[in-house]
């Protein structure tokens, strides 16, 4: 029994160990990374700005959008402004 | 969409985006770039840029309407004048019948370049698979059946339900 669970655990650290080589690394701004793409961030840009929102059209929180809080925050603004104009939904209907 | 030139010294840029009823006639299109003119035109400012960007599917109804025509309008006036309070009063008032939405912004970066979802002219009821849903709903035994009276019934089994019920 102790044998699989200690085979169990190192299992899963080389897992973890490989993830990391692998260079994946933290998740970073993709706003911060490219000026070009902070460029395009706008509420007129709706498809850009739906890849941020969920199935239901609520705003993606930054832990999995892996934003900045700063752009995060620029991100929730014009995601409201285009709301407002009906360019993108506040929710969806029941499916 | 050309590179524009910064503005001049103590002007500001703003962009005003309005969703407007779907059956928007070429005329009343014609009124509210002549509106906008006339407002700027009065504040000592310049009209950069009028654009029809076309019928879209709304995302949720505005005014009982689910299309709208949107149309985007680029300025430049004095910082701190009136333009921007005159045409508040205009699309609240003038145009209150034809303007459902208004949206006025200051523009930030120099560059004029910006991207717009495709209009219905563009890309007729793409993405979400509502008008594949809309257009085989009426074939017969697919979907639904319709009745006489043109409402849609599910199936002619439910019916007979629906009459033992009541």
């Amino acid at each position: 029994m102790t044998k699989k669970i200690k085979l169990k655990i190192s299992a899963r650290l080389v897992k973890k160990r490989t993830r990391r080589g692998q260079g994946a690394g933290g998740k970073h701004c993709r706003f911060c990374v490219s000026l070009e793409q902070l460029s395009q961030l706008d509420y007129k840009n709706t498809a850009l700005l739906r890849s941020f929102l969920t199935e239901r059209g609520k705003i993606l929180p930054a832990r999995i959008s892996g934003n900045c809080s700063r752009h995060q925050r620029y991100m929730g603004q014009e995601i409201k402004k285009a709301r407002v104009m009906a360019l993108l939904p506040y929710t969806t209907q029941n499916v | 969409m050309s590179q524009q030139p910064s503005p001049q010294f103590g002007l500001q840029r703003y962009e005003a985006l309005m969703l407007t009823v779907p059956e928007l006639t070429k005329d009343e299109t014609v009124l509210i770039e002549k509106q906008i003119d006339e407002a700027v035109r009065k504040a000592a400012g310049s009209v950069i840029s009028f654009e029809r960007w076309g019928k879209y599917r709304l995302e949720y109804p505005v005014k009982k309407n689910d299309y709208g025509v949107y149309l985007l309008a680029r300025f430049e006036v004095p910082k701190g004048s009136q333009a921007l309070q005159d045409l508040q009063t205009m699309f609240a008032i003038k145009l209150n019948l034809i303007v459902m939405r208004h949206m006025v912004h200051a523009l930030e970066s120099p560059s004029l370049v910006y991207q717009r979802p495709k209009s219905l002219e563009e890309a007729p009821e793409s993405g979400d698979g509502r008008g594949f849903l809309r257009d085989h709903r009426k074939i017969e035994g697919l979907i639904s059946a319709v009745d006489a009276t043109g409402r849609f019934t599910d199936s002619t089994d439910d019916l007979e339900d629906n009459e033992d019920l009541g």
